[in-house]
């Protein structure tokens, strides 16, 4: 054992006593009569090499195996750094598997896998009901609420969160403010006509009850926060809590804010206090600029009433269980108080039949992760995507390892005949495996922030801005790191193995023959299995991937319904002051009509949101008619939209009429989108039939039915719509949308001095509709689908091919010999081409096969979600397979060219 | 099973373990010793000698220390041990049942 730590003493000793013996030798010659030269030559000779003594004295040590350990690993070092080449492709391979996949579970745990943010959130809960018809609905009316807040009892505290919006935000004067960068909101990323003097922007803010903070666990970092008590103050002085990020990021952090009034949608609210850094929340990922009190929200929204609307679900709730309850004990509870509930709500509301509750541990999704099916089935699938590249980089990595063991038939044997054993020779090179997983780990490491960066930059597009700031951990999660990295080595070490068995074998052969120059064949048949493997897994990948992509692009190119080129929205915002009353407005978006009208090129103006944005449901209720008779009820879209909507935005009238253009809310008509029409009626003509709005609303005549637009071309209800007249005195709450025959950025330039015209103090956002649409999540998840997809494809593609070429090279040095001697003979360059050639495409034709079959078989599982493709899309498959051919044949071609350079003579000397 | 390597290395070992019987030796002093005992027919290879010592120290059946040799130099002197001299008793009888047993093949003569 104390020969571990004496490495050093010891050799000293061991050189000490050979120089000894030496000496005494040296002596004895001399006394013999040697002449003095001579008498040390000969000492010498008969002591032998001393090298090869340090290794048998090794070898003999039992005793010394951890220092041996040590040993192969700085042999192993160096005979990595000797072969450059070789460790970099083999490194950046396994780099790029274990990289790929820390980052997919990393940006998993940290969108999917997160708890709420609070302190001990392992007791916080979602609440939900599952309704009669099976569907599990996490929204709640605030009635609801407050009824669970104050009858469970089970629950230390319920706390509702009613939804992330951007509001107007102006004032707190006196304090200085920041021009933002970064991730702004959606709407400032619209072009910003000239600011006047009071600049009105946009927050986003989020509504919660009061003890939302007290139920977290939250403590304010400034001021104070919300409390349960505090709702009768709220009434009277109402006040709103600022975020940490929002107030660094706009404010700088200025301690001046606190106790300052702010404007929100023009109304005035004091800053009191402000959240801790990153606190997310019940929002997971998303920290909002503003924390607003629920039962403020009516101040916000003067129409909206839904503090005492039982109907309308507008929060979600979440609780904190009390010490020792269980969730099926509070579940229980919770049905109870529900079934309670329900003679409460309308006779034709889902909430009157039936329900039982449904609680899980607490998580910012609305519900459970299991019932989104659709997402769990796409994350799964790129958590197979991840598995894939880890086992093509294995493959990769041991194919290299085996071609490269191969041409180390020398070194292995010679070590062989020194007295190492063959498991020494394994474990030496297993070391080195092991040694190229911990230089793969590093570089993974580094990957891994890489593409989360890039992922997070992707997202940022990708959520809308009403959720506010996003913050997640954009570090590689080192559990998971470690994970994986355990994996990559346990399978480096496997998959090296393997070469590692064969080539010690082989080199016992090699000590025993003379010279070894055609490679073994097992070991050949083992490097035909890996290629062939990672061709397959590669193929897979790559169909895999294109199929998605063609997949996104019919998503993206397909017809919206409407015509977004030619049309520009341009959004008005008035500035706060008591100057611009509901009139006063109403006369300046009239007035800016009528000028906007008159521009060159403009074809024609209406106030409405873009289709896009329509993100308002309701329920209905109708007459079914026909065989089945009574009342039915649905949920559908809705929007208000003018008589010309349909005209400007050139979606066609498919029967029917519109609207009157006076008509406004006087006018008790309904136009329907051809899906509504099938979803009331089927089969029937809609036109004179009547609906009402809500359960109990007012009676509406459809007079018309129009094409479909499309929202999300995936989610079919989008296009459920039904348009109701716009009321002339709601003008100003929407923006104008204009059409032009020109060109739309020039009109674009065109309307600062028109709008300015009308009223200087005006701001307004003007951008085409289709960026517009660019921004949406029906745009932004096909593409960043897409080009996921293609990252991992090309990845995939790139380690294979690496994995080919490295292989034809080495088996190209192996067999320069015989290739030598086949030139001698007669060969001529190209035939030894084809030689090399045709043998190393075997196995690649081999792969594409196999590849095929699991591509099918993934195009299969993949079928519920691809777009406008047959599941067995011809072109994804040929094209991908022609492609990875074609690569594959220049990753032979460019080694094996070497092999025609051989000069014979050189070969067959060199043995 | 010994292989054929541990067979001469036992071989080696039985010589060092008898010359080191009289007491104390160096490496150099057992090479002499074993040389000048047979009559210069056995020739001790440097290259086996100071592997099967250490070998043999690893195994305990010797043990080393420093001192100073005849000639005042910095030796290392091997000596047996107590598990040594048992081995030594061992290896000594092995020897004489195979050459026994050699020796009466060879001297088999058909009557």
């Amino acid at each position: 054992m104390c020969a571990l730590f004496r490495r050093d003493e010891l050799t000293r000793e061991l050189e000490e006593e050979l120089a000894f013996h030496l000496a005494m030798r040296e002596e004895r010659n001399i006394e013999q009569g040697m002449p003095v030269a001579e008498a040390q030559r000969a000492a010498r000779l008969r002591f032998g090499n001393p090298v090869l003594w340090h290794e048998r004295l090794s070898e003999i040590d039992l005793v010394l195996l951890p220092q041996t350990v040590l040993q192969d690993v700085r042999y192993g070092i160096r005979m990595l750094l000797r072969n450059p080449g070789f460790t970099m492709v083999a490194v950046v391979a396994l780099a790029l598997g274990i990289g790929v996949n820390t980052t997919i579970f990393t940006a998993y745990k940290a969108f999917f896998a997160l708890p709420l943010d609070a302190r001990d959130p392992g007791k916080m809960v979602n609440l939900a009901l599952i309704l009669h018809s099976g569907v599990t609905v996490p929204n709640f009316s605030y009635s609801d609420y407050q009824a669970y807040r104050d009858g469970l009892h089970l629950f230390s505290g319920v706390i509702a969160e009613g939804g992330g919006e951007q509001l107007t935000m102006s004032g707190a004067d006196g304090v200085a403010r920041q021009r933002n960068s970064g991730m702004g909101s959606l709407v400032e990323k619209l072009r910003l006509l000239p600011a006047s003097a009071s600049v009105a922007q946009f927050a986003s803010a989020l509504f919660v009850s009061e003890n939302y903070f007290t139920v977290l666990g939250v403590a304010a970092l400034r001021g104070r926060l919300f409390k349960a008590e505090d709702t009768q103050a709220l009434g009277a002085f109402p006040s709103v809590v600022i975020s940490e990020d929002y107030w660094q990021r706009e404010f700088g952090g200025d301690l001046a804010l606190l106790g300052k009034t702010i404007r929100l949608n023009g109304i005035a609210f004091t800053i009191i206090g402000v959240t801790p850094h990153n606190f997310a929340g019940t929002m997971g990922f998303a920290v909002p600029d503003f924390w607003i009190p629920l039962t403020l929200e009516p101040l916000v929204h003067a129409h909206d009433d839904f503090l005492h609307d039982r109907e309308n679900q507008c929060c979600r709730l979440f609780a904190r269980l009390g010490p020792g309850v269980s969730i099926p004990q509070a579940q229980s509870e919770m049905t109870l108080l529900a079934q309670r509930l329900r003679p409460l709500h309308d006779a034709q509301s889902e909430l009157n039949k039936p329900v039982t509750a449904l609680i899980w541990p607490g998580s910012p999704l609305p519900v459970p992760l299991k019932q989104y099916s659709g997402l769990r089935f796409a994350i799964l699938l790129i958590m197979a995507a991840g598995g894939m590249v880890l086992v093509i980089a294995c493959a990769n990595v041991a194919s290299l390892q085996l071609a490269r063991t191969a041409s180390r038939q020398n070194e292995l044997s010679m070590r062989l005949s020194l007295g190492a054993s063959r498991f020494r020779l394994v474990r030496q090179l297993l070391t080195e495996s092991a040694l190229l997983a911990l230089f793969a780990g590093v570089f993974a490491l580094l990957l891994s922030c890489a593409f989360l960066k890039a992922l997070a930059a992707l997202l940022a597009a990708t959520v809308p801005a009403e959720y506010g700031t996003l913050v997640y951990n954009m570090t590689p999660d080192l559990g998971v790191f470690s994970y994986v990295f355990v994996i990559s080595l346990v399978a480096g070490i496997l998959f090296g193995l393997a070469p590692a068995l064969e080539s010690s074998r082989s080199a016992l052969a090699y000590a025993l023959k003379a010279h070894m120059g055609v490679s073994q064949f097992r070991s050949r048949r083992l490097r035909d299995y890996l290629i062939a493997a990672q061709v397959s897994a590669a193929l897979t990948l790559m169909i895999a991937g294109s199929l998605l992509i063609r997949s996104s692009l019919h998503v993206l190119n397909e017809d919206p319904g409407y015509n977004l080129d030619h049309v520009v929205s341009l959004q008005i915002q008035f500035p706060e002051g008591t100057k611009y009353t509901p009139e006063r407005k109403l006369s300046l978006l009239r007035e800016l009509r009528d000028l906007l009208a008159a521009l060159p090129g403009v074809a024609a103006t209406t106030s409405a949101q873009p289709p896009a944005f329509q993100n308002r449901t309701t329920t209905v209720s109708f007459n079914r008619g026909g065989s089945s008779a009574g009342k039915a009820q649905t949920v559908v879209g809705f929007d208000y939209v003018q008589s010309n909507y349909f005209q400007t935005l050139r979606i066609p009238l498919l029967s029917g009429r519109t609207f009157e253009p006076q008509g406004g809310e006087h006018e008790a008509s309904v136009i329907l989108s051809k899906a509504a029409a099938e979803r009331l009626w089927p089969g029937r003509n809609p036109i004179g039939l009547t609906l009402r709005m809500g359960a109990e609303g007012q009676t509406f005549e459809v007079i018309g039915i129009v094409r479909d637009v499309r929202g999300d071309a995936t989610n079919r209800n989008d296009a459920v719509l039904v348009y109701l007249p716009l009321p002339e005195k709601r003008l100003a709450d929407y923006p104008i949308l204009i059409r032009t025959h020109t060109d739309p950025e020039q009109l674009i330039s065109a309307l600062a001095p028109v709008i300015s015209s009308t009223d200087p103090d005006l701001v307004a956002h003007a951008s085409t509709v289709s960026e517009l649409f660019r921004m949406t999540p029906a745009f932004t998840i096909p593409s960043t689908a897409a080009a996921i997809a293609t990252v991992v494809g090309v990845i995939g593609l790139l380690l294979a091919s690496m994995g080919i070429y490295g292989t034809v090279s080495y088996v190209v040095v192996l067999r320069t010999r015989e290739v030598g001697v086949r030139m001698a003979l007669g060969a001529r360059k190209k035939d030894v081409l084809r030689l090399m050639l045709g043998e190393s495409i075997r196995p690649v034709f081999a792969g594409l096969l196999l590849g095929t079959c699991f591509a099918v078989g993934a195009s299969y599982l993949l079928r519920r979600i691809l777009y406008g493709l047959n599941a067995l899309d011809g072109i994804s498959f040929a094209g991908v397979s022609a492609l990875f051919l074609v690569v594959a044949l220049f990753a032979a071609y460019v080694p094996s060219r070497r092999a025609m350079r051989v000069d014979p003579v050189v070969a067959l000397r060199a043995e | 099973m010994k292989t054929r390597n541990d067979n001469l290395q036992g071989s080696l070992a039985l010589l060092v373990l008898k010359s080191l019987e009289q007491g104390p030796m160096h490496g150099w002093g057992i090479t002499l010793h074993i040389e000048r005992i047979s009559n210069e027919v056995l020739r001790v290879e440097e290259g086996s000698l100071y592997p099967a010592l250490h070998r043999m120290e690893q195994e305990r059946l010797i043990a080393s220390e420093w001192g100073s040799s005849e000639n005042n130099r910095h030796a290392r002197f091997y000596r047996l041990t107590a598990s040594g001299r048992k081995q030594l008793a061992a290896e000594q009888e092995n020897w004489r049942k195979i050459t026994g047993a050699v020796a009466l093949v060879l001297d088999f003569q058909p009557a």
